[in-house]
C-alpha cells in the first residue's frame, strides 16, 4: 500500500512540476522513523497562565485579583481540581472552561510545566515571539540565529519526506524561519489547488521555472508544495477536494481559525507525506482589559479544539508530541480595567500517548510579593528550553541539542516521556 | 486578418521603478511624463498634495457602492442593497450607534465602516492623483495597525481614524501625527487606553508607543527595568532608551485619556455616547513620574502629562531611527542601507518641528540612488499587487465585495490586522505557500474579473478585434514590468505562437499572465 502510494505521489508530482530545478528529494518516508510528529501551539498575546492553571487557595492569589480573574476552588465557577503534590497544601486548578483538558490531564496524557518562559524577562510580545520561537535568550543574538529551533530540528533530522513541515497559519511561524520547502497554509477546507486550474498551472511551472529571484524561489517552492499535497487529498466524485472528516468523533468546536489550523494539521498528518513538525497559533491572548469573558471564552475555544485534535488523530498519539506555549504569562496583580498588563512566568503543555501525564512539574515558586519576579510577575523556574530539549533528546532521535537550542546546557530530563 | 502592431518602447527605468515605490505602479504613460517633468518636479507636486486637483479619485469616491445583505434578526428586517459609502464623511457620532452592542444591528452593518474604509481604500490607490501621500497613508496605517475586524468599536470609529488622524497628518509633522493617533477613539479602543484609571493603569498603549510607534524594540533595555539611572545618557536627562519603568509612569500619564462611551462617571453621572475624545480629570493619576529620565511634577494641568510624554517619544533620536528604518523598509528595501536610514534620521530629528517634517524626510529617501538601485527588490503586497495591476491596465474599476474578501484571505487584512505590529513589510511573510496561491488568485482575478470589479479588454489598445500574440504582448509587456523581456516564455507558457490570432479572451488570459510573472510581482 505504501510503496503503490509513493509511487503514485511522485508520478503525480513528477508530471507536475517535473521539469523544474531544485525540485527537493522526494523519496517517501516512513512516518517519522521513531521520530515523534511535533505540533508547537503558540498561544500570542502571552496567555495569562495564573488564570489557566493556578493554586486557586493561595492567600497572595485571592488578594491580587477579583473572582473573575482567577480559578476558583468553590462555586458555579469553580476549576477542575489537579492531582498534585507539586505544592503540599496549595490546590492547584484548571479553569473552568478547560473540562477538556482535564479530562487528558486525569487520563495520563497531558503533563504541566509550570513557571517556565524566557530568563530574559522581556515584556514585549513581539521581542519574547521572536526569541522563543528561535530557541534563544539574548535579543543581541538574534540577527545571527536568524533561523526556528524547529527549522533547525528538520534540518538536523534530515528526515525526506514531501511535505516535512507546516505552519498551519497565513505566514510562516518563526519557529520554521530558515525552512524554505515549509508549506504555509491556514485553511485546507477546499483543498490547495492552482486559482485557473491545470492550464494556468503549466504557465506558472514555465513562468517560475528558472528565475532566480526572490519570487520565482518562492513560486516553485509554492507549486511543489501545493502539487504534493493537493494530489494526496482525499476527492469527492465530482473531483473536488472532499470535506474534511475528522476520525473517532471528534467534536471540533465548530468555526474559526484555531480549529481550521489543526484540522489542517491533522489532514496532513493523515496524507502520510512524512509530515515531522506542524506549528499552530492560538491567537488573542492579550487581554489588557475585558479579560473575564474574554478568556472564558477563548480558554473554552482552545481546550474544545486541542482535545477534539488529539481525539482525531488517536491512532497516531503514540507518535505524536504537542507543544502549547506562550511568549509570556502576565501580571499577577490585575489593572482596573478588568485585565492584566504584560507579565512574565508562564506554563507549558506537553500532551501526547507517550508522555508521563497527570502530573504537575517543575518547580513553583511562590505568589507573595518577595517570591514573585520583580515584585510582580510570576518567577520564571524553568527556561523553556528546558522543555523543549527534553523533548529533542527523548523523543526525537537527537543526541546533542547543541545545533536547535545554542547556549543551552540540558539539566536532568524532568522524565516527560516514557522512553 | 490582425494588425501587427509595433511593440512601444520600454519605459524609462529609473521613473519606471520610482513609481512603483513611491506610487502603487505606473499608469501608461506616465513613467515617460515623470522622466521629462523630472523626478524634483514631481515631488514638489506630490509632497504638497492640492485636494481639489484630485477630481478622479473624489468623484469615484462620491460615485461607489458596495453591496450589504443580511437575514433578518429578532429585531431588525432583512437587507439586500446596495449603498454609498456613507460612513467616510459622517462625523464619528453618526457611526458610532454601530458600537452600541445594546442595540439590534446586524453584524454586517458593524463591519461596514471598515469594508467602506477599505473600499475607499483601493480607488485611491488606483485613481488618487496624490500616489505618494497614499503610500504613505498605507505605510502609517500599518505602523499605528488598529484592529477594526476584531473589535465593533475600532469598527465605527475607523472611518474618523483614517479621515482625521493618519490623512492629515500622513505628509506633515510627526509629533501632530502621533498627538491625533493618541487622540483617536480608534487607538483608544484598540490598545485599550478609554478604560486606563489611576490606581492599576493599563499598560497596553504606553507599552506600544514606545516600542511600536515610537522608540522600537532597539531601544528596549528590558534588562535594566526600572534601574532608570543606568540607562545611558540618564544622568543627563536624555535616556537612550526606555525600560518597563517608563512604560509603568507613561501609562500613568494617559490615565483619563479615554472617549465618550457612556461609561460611569460615578453617581448618576454618565458620560455621553458620541464616541468622542474626552479628558476625564477624575480618573487621571496626578501624582510625579519619570519618564525617560525626566521629571514630572505633580498635579500638572489637565493632559500635560500625556502630551509630555508624546513629546518626548516623537523628538527622540530612537524614534528618529525608528521612523526611518521603516520608511526605508517600505520605499527602498526589506534591508535598507545604514547611510540611507541615518540619513533619513538626521533629516528627520533636525526638521522635528517643521510641518513638513514627514515629506521633506520622504524627499530625501525618494531621490537617495538607492532607490532606482534596488528596483525589483521589494515584493508588493497584496494591496499593491491589486492596484498597480488596475493602474497598469486602465480597467475601470470598481471595489465589491468579492474582492475585499479575496484581500482578506490575501493576508493583508485591511484594517484588520490583529497585532498591533502591523503586517509584516518584508518578503518572506508574502511569499510564502498559501500567499503566493492567493497572490496569483488576485491578478487573476481581477484580470478576469471574477469579483465584478471591472471588464478588461486588452485588444483595445492596439486595435481591437482579434489581435496577434506578439502585438499584445509588445504593448503590455511593458507596461506591466517595464521590458520586453520574457515574451517568447509567455507565449509559449500560453501555449501559441508570436503570430497566434487571439481571441479577446485568451489576448486577457496571456496579459494575465504577464502580471503573474515574477516581475510584476516585485516592485
Amino acid at each position: 500500500m505504501r510503496v503503490s502510494r509513493r509511487h503514485l505521489l511522485q508520478s503525480a508530482v513528477a508530471g507536475a512540476v517535473g521539469a523544474l530545478p531544485g525540485v527537493r528529494n522526494l523519496a517517501f518516508a516512513e512516518t517519522g522513523q521513531g521520530r515523534d510528529l511535533v505540533v508547537v501551539i503558540f498561544l500570542r498575546g502571552g496567555c495569562d497562565a495564573l488564570n489557566m492553571m493556578a493554586p486557586a487557595n493561595d492567600r497572595s492569589y485571592i488578594d491580587a485579583r477579583p473572582p473573575e480573574l482567577r480559578v476558583l476552588d468553590a462555586g458555579d465557577r469553580q476549576g477542575h481540581r489537579l492531582d498534585s503534590n507539586l505544592v503540599p497544601g496549595l490546590d492547584f486548578r484548571l479553569h473552568s472552561e478547560a473540562a477538556p483538558l482535564y479530562e487528558l490531564y486525569r487520563a495520563g496524557h497531558l503533563a504541566i510545566v509550570v513557571a517556565t518562559g524566557l530568563s530574559n524577562a522581556t515584556r514585549s510580545h513581539f521581542v519574547a515571539q521572536d526569541l522563543i520561537e528561535r530557541g534563544i535568550v539574548d535579543e543581541q543574538k538574534r540577527p545571527e540565529r536568524d533561523t526556528g529551533w524547529l527549522a533547525r530540528y528538520l534540518a538536523e533530522a534530515k528526515a525526506p519526506a514531501s511535505v516535512p513541515a507546516v505552519s498551519a497559519n497565513p505566514g510562516v511561524s518563526a519557529g520554521l524561519l530558515g525552512d524554505a520547502a515549509a508549506l504555509a497554509v491556514p485553511d485546507m477546507q477546499g483543498g490547495l489547488g492552482i486559482p485557473g486550474g491545470e492550464p494556468v498551472r503549466q504557465a506558472l511551472a514555465r513562468l517560475y521555472g528558472s528565475g532566480e529571484d526572490v519570487v520565482a524561489r518562492a513560486g516553485r517552492q509554492a507549486l511543489q508544495n501545493i502539487a504534493a499535497v493537493d494530489v494526496a487529498l482525499p476527492r469527492g466524485p465530482d473531483g473536488k477536494v472532499a470535506a474534511y472528516q475528522p476520525d473517532n468523533g471528534a467534536a471540533y468546536d465548530g468555526g474559526g481559525e484555531f480549529m481550521r489550523s489543526l484540522q489542517s494539521v491533522a489532514r496532513l498528518a493523515k496524507a502520510e507525506l512524512g509530515l515531522a513538525v506542524a506549528a499552530v497559533d492560538c491567537n488573542g491572548w492579550d487581554h489588557h482589559e475585558g479579560e473575564p469573558g474574554r478568556f472564558n471564552n477563548l480558554a473554552g475555544v482552545f481546550a474544545r479544539n486541542l482535545a477534539a485534535f488529539y481525539n482525531d488523530m488517536a491512532k497516531r498519539n503514540e507518535r505524536m508530541t504537542i507543544v502549547v506555549m506562550s511568549e509570556f504569562g502576565r501580571r499577577l496583580r490585575a489593572n482596573r480595567s478588568q485585565g492584566t498588563d504584560h507579565g512574565h512566568g508562564g506554563h507549558m503543555l506537553v500532551l501526547g500517548g507517550h508522555v508521563m501525564g497527570g502530573r504537575l512539574y517543575g518547580t513553583w515558586p511562590g505568589l507573595s510579593t518577595p517570591e514573585l519576579d520583580r515584585g510582580v510577575d510570576l518567577a520564571v523556574t524553568t527556561d523553556y528550553r528546558a522543555v523543549l530539549a527534553e523533548l529533542v533528546l527523548r523523543r526525537l532521535g537527537v543526541k546533542d541539542t547543541a545545533t536547535i537550542l545554542p547556549g543551552f546546557t540540558p539539566l536532568a530530563p524532568f522524565g516527560l516521556f516514557r522512553t | 486578418m490582425p494588425v501587427a502592431t509595433a511593440p512601444t518602447a520600454p519605459p524609462p527605468a529609473a521613473a519606471w521603478a520610482q513609481l512603483n515605490r513611491l506610487a502603487f505602479g505606473p499608469r501608461a504613460g506616465e513613467a515617460e511624463l515623470m522622466h521629462r517633468q523630472g523626478l524634483a518636479a514631481w515631488l514638489d507636486q506630490q509632497l504638497k498634495p492640492d485636494e481639489a486637483a484630485d477630481g478622479e479619485s473624489r468623484k469615484r469616491l462620491a460615485a461607489a457602492t458596495l453591496r450589504i445583505r443580511y437575514p433578518a434578526g429578532d429585531q431588525y428586517p432583512a437587507v439586500d442593497e446596495t449603498r454609498p459609502l456613507g460612513t467616510l464623511a459622517a462625523p464619528i457620532e453618526q457611526v458610532w450607534p454601530l458600537a452600541d452592542g445594546k442595540r439590534p444591528i446586524a453584524g454586517a452593518e458593524r463591519q461596514r465602516p471598515r469594508q467602506e474604509v477599505m473600499a475607499a481604500t483601493l480607488i485611491r490607490a488606483v485613481y488618487s492623483r496624490w500616489q505618494l501621500r497614499e503610500v504613505l497613508v498605507d505605510f502609517w496605517h500599518n505602523h499605528f495597525n488598529v484592529n477594526a475586524a476584531g473589535d465593533q468599536s475600532v469598527a465605527a470609529a475607523l472611518p474618523s481614524f483614517d479621515r482625521d488622524a493618519i490623512r492629515p497628518h500622513a505628509l506633515g509633522n510627526f509629533r501632530q501625527l502621533l498627538g491625533a493617533v493618541a487622540k483617536s477613539p480608534a487607538m483608544l479602543v484598540y490598545l485599550n487606553n478609554r478604560s486606563s484609571r489611576a490606581g492599576n493603569a493599563n499598560e497596553n498603549y504606553a507599552r506600544e508607543l514606545f516600542e511600536l510607534h515610537g522608540l522600537g524594540r532597539a531601544a528596549y533595555f528590558n534588562d535594566l527595568y526600572s534601574r532608570w539611572r543606568d540607562v545611558p545618557g540618564a544622568a543627563d536627562g536624555h535616556a537612550a532608551g526606555y525600560i518597563d519603568g517608563d512604560v509603568y509612569e507613561a501609562a500613568r500619564a494617559f490615565t483619563g485619556w479615554s472617549i465618550e462611551d457612556g461609561a460611569g462617571l460615578g453617581g448618576e453621572l454618565r458620560l455621553p455616547m458620541t464616541g468622542r475624545f474626552v479628558y476625564v480629570e477624575a480618573w487621571h493619576d496626578n501624582y510625579q513620574k519619570r519618564v525617560l529620565a525626566s521629571e514630572f511634577d505633580p498635579f500638572q494641568p489637565a493632559m500635560a502629562d500625556g502630551e509630555r510624554v508624546l513629546d518626548l517619544v516623537a523628538f527622540h533620536p530612537a524614534t528618529a531611527r525608528h521612523v526611518a528604518t521603516k520608511l526605508c523598509q517600505r520605499l527602498v528595501a526589506d534591508a535598507p542601507p545604514p547611510g540611507l536610514v541615518q540619513a533619513a534620521a538626521d533629516r528627520f530629528i533636525k526638521l522635528r518641528d517643521r510641518p513638513d517634517q514627514i515629506a521633506q524626510t520622504v524627499r530625501l529617501i525618494a531621490t537617495s540612488p538607492d532607490i532606482a538601485r534596488g528596483a525589483g527588490a521589494k515584493v508588493k503586497r497584496p494591496l499593491e499587487l491589486v492596484a498597480s495591476f488596475m493602474r497598469a491596465s486602465g480597467i475601470d474599476f470598481q471595489p465589491t465585495l468579492g474582492l475585499l474578501g479575496e484581500l482578506d484571505g490575501s493576508g493583508q487584512r485591511l484594517f484588520g490586522w490583529g497585532p498591533p505590529t502591523g503586517h509584516p513589510d518584508t518578503a518572506d511573510y508574502w511569499t510564502s505557500t498559501s500567499a503566493m496561491r492567493r497572490r496569483w488568485s488576485l491578478v487573476l482575478g481581477t484580470a478576469e474579473n471574477w469579483w465584478s470589479t471591472g471588464v478588461f479588454d486588452p485588444t483595445h489598445a492596439v486595435g481591437g478585434g482579434e489581435v496577434a500574440a506578439a502585438s499584445v504582448l509588445g504593448y503590455w509587456l511593458p507596461l506591466l514590468t517595464g521590458t520586453h523581456e520574457g515574451a517568447e516564455d509567455l507565449a509559449a507558457a500560453m501555449g501559441v505562437e508570436p503570430m497566434t490570432v487571439l481571441a479577446t479572451d485568451q489576448a486577457r488570459r496571456l496579459v494575465a499572465l504577464a502580471a503573474l510573472s515574477p516581475r510584476f510581482q516585485r516592485r
